[in-house]
């Protein structure tokens, strides 16, 4: 028998350290494996966790080794998580370089050098990208990315006030499309749906043309459907891959009616979601969605009744209250004009009294003046009058003797003038009358030569016819 | 009164007259003929709200009743 000879731990640690040195030293090595019992020193920036690989079927753990992640490594760390948003923990599957290290104290540890951000967000997200920027430069015409959001044609789509004519397009029978017409039939509000059911397969990405051929038929339809409600329950992640299937995108971003979303997954939105009017979650909250989107309808139509009665209200109610104030204003004014009216007469009434009763007094006093004249007067003057003709009276009997005489005085004178004057008289002084056809002239003219006339002389009649006439000058009577 | 007075109408009316007899504008002579048109004018006025009014009430009440059946 051999005598122990024992070595030290150091020893043999040192001998572990070397051997493994000596076979990974020089390499790395691109592992896939989940993470456990993570932890993480903010300070030093170190990641400490365990990497597992589990049995696909049993769950139980094949492999297990520590791991560790310290300047480069935790660098590489940050960067994956900004590329994923996925954070660096627990149960996550990971593509990491390593390096395997040994250390006597601290044992056998993988130390991390990279981890691939691409193998994270997996081959399907991959495929999902380019499958996302193939229908963005494709279709440049309904579909465009901005920021994170695409804006596609179905999702500019104005929904209709009021969701009612349905086209559901679901699996025959699935759990799915029963959840969501049992939500929509049975809502709290009475509303009513009209829900066409259009059944496809909607897993497998090789039913995507009979999926497709189906959203032909409801456009073909012709019915006004207010929206196309494309429903699927749960499933495994790649159950939902007909969702970004290209073509179905393409068909939804450019469906010309409104598409809801109700796809019952939990990861990602799929690509139909993203092309859709209105994704959501699950079957079940699509109805919901449809559902509320009704009731805010309704909710606008009640208030917009509630403020036609009250403006109605409003409207009467001043109304009245602007005839009733019209009203007293007529009542008020009017008998203000009245009262008013009446005092004017009144007054002018009592000012045509005052100034009447002037007047007449005025009248009264004058007339009187002028009558107290008219008495006083003529018995002054009849008075004079008498005086007067008594005067005359006595120049009368005065003077009427004197008359008398002065008469007789102017008659013996006429008398004796008219007796020198009578024709016999002048007759006896040697004057003659000259009668020529018995009537008597004292005109030469009267007489021509040769007519028989008469000369009167002293009381005898002398019948003679003229000789001769001739002018005569002679101054015989030039007294 | 005249069967085709609409209320505008007959408000329009309404404040002109009250306007005059507020400004003291309208003669003796007048007076009663448009006190007695304005008085017209207000029932008639406050007949067409009032009927208004009722028919209005009865289409809101029709309105509720509608509403609370759904």
């Amino acid at each position: 028998m051999t005598p122990i000879q024992p070595i030290r731990l150091s020893e043999l640690t040192g001998k572990i350290s070397d051997t493994i040195r000596a076979s990974f030293s020089m390499t790395g090595f691109w592992v896939i494996a989940d993470i456990t019992n993570h932890s993480f020193r903010g300070q030093k920036n170190h990641h400490y966790f365990e990497l597992v690989e589990k049995d696909p079927d049993s769950n139980n753990i094949l492999a297990k080794i520590a791991g560790r992640a310290w300047g480069t490594g935790a660098d590489r760390i940050s960067h994956f998580e900004e590329i994923t948003g996925q954070r660096f923990t627990n149960n996550i599957h990971v593509l990491l370089y390593v390096s395997v290290q040994y250390h006597p104290v601290h044992g056998l540890q993988l130390n991390i050098q990279d981890i691939d951000p691409r193998f994270t967000l997996g081959v399907l997200e991959q495929q999902r990208q380019a499958t996302l920027e193939r229908l963005i430069i494709e279709n440049p015409d309904f579909i465009k990315k901005s920021g994170d959001l695409y804006i596609t044609r179905n999702n500019q789509l104005k929904l209709n006030r009021v969701i009612q004519l349905i086209a559901l397009i679901s699996s025959d029978s699935s759990a799915g499309g029963e959840d969501f017409k049992h939500t929509l039939v049975n809502n709290s509000f009475g509303y009513i749906f009209q829900i066409d059911e259009y059944h496809t397969a909607v897993q497998g990405e090789n039913n995507a043309e009979a999926f497709i051929a189906k959203m032909i038929e409801v456009f073909n339809a012709g019915r006004p459907y207010d929206a196309v409600v494309i429903t699927r329950g749960g499933g495994a992640q790649t159950d939902f891959l007909i969702f970004d299937n290209y073509r179905i995108g393409k068909a939804v971003a450019k469906f010309p009616i409104p598409v809801i979303t109700g796809i019952g997954h939990q990861k990602n939105e799929t690509i139909t979601d993203l092309m859709a009017n209105t994704p959501t979650k699950t079957p079940t909250k699509a109805a919901e969605f449809i559902i509320a989107h009704n009731k805010k309808y309704e909710e606008e139509i009640l208030s917009f009744q509630k403020s036609i009665v009250i403006r109605s209200q409003q409207l009467f109610s001043s109304n009245f209250q602007s005839l009733a104030s019209m009203n007293s204003l007529v009542v008020n004014k009017t008998r203000n004009i009245l009262i008013r009216q009446k005092d004017n007469l009144v007054r002018i009434n009592q000012v045509t009294i005052n100034i009447t009763r002037s007047v007449i007094f005025r009248s009264q006093s004058s007339l009187l003046g002028i009558s107290s004249r008219i008495l006083s007067k003529p018995e002054s003057i009849l008075y004079k009058r008498k005086n007067d003709i008594r005067q005359l009276v006595g120049h009368i009997s005065t003077f009427k003797v004197q008359y008398f005489k002065n008469q007789q005085g102017y008659l013996g004178h006429y008398r004796s003038m008219i007796k020198m004057m009578s024709p016999e008289n002048i007759l006896n002084k040697g004057f003659a009358i000259v009668k020529v056809d018995d009537r008597v002239t004292s005109n030469p003219d009267d007489i021509c030569i040769g007519n028989d006339i008469g000369i009167i002389l002293s009381g005898i009649e002398i019948k003679s016819t003229v000789k001769q006439k001739d002018k005569y000058d002679g101054k015989d009577f030039n007294l | 009164m005249e069967k085709t007075l609409t209320y505008e109408a007959a408000y329009e009316e309404l404040a002109r007259i009250a306007g005059e007899i507020e400004n003291e504008s309208v003669s003796v002579d007048v007076l009663a003929q448009k006190v007695k048109r304005a008085s017209e004018l207000i029932s008639f006025c406050q007949s067409r709200l009032k009927s208004t009014e009722a028919e209005v009430n009865k289409i809101i009440a029709q309105m509720e009743n509608t509403g609370s059946k759904q």
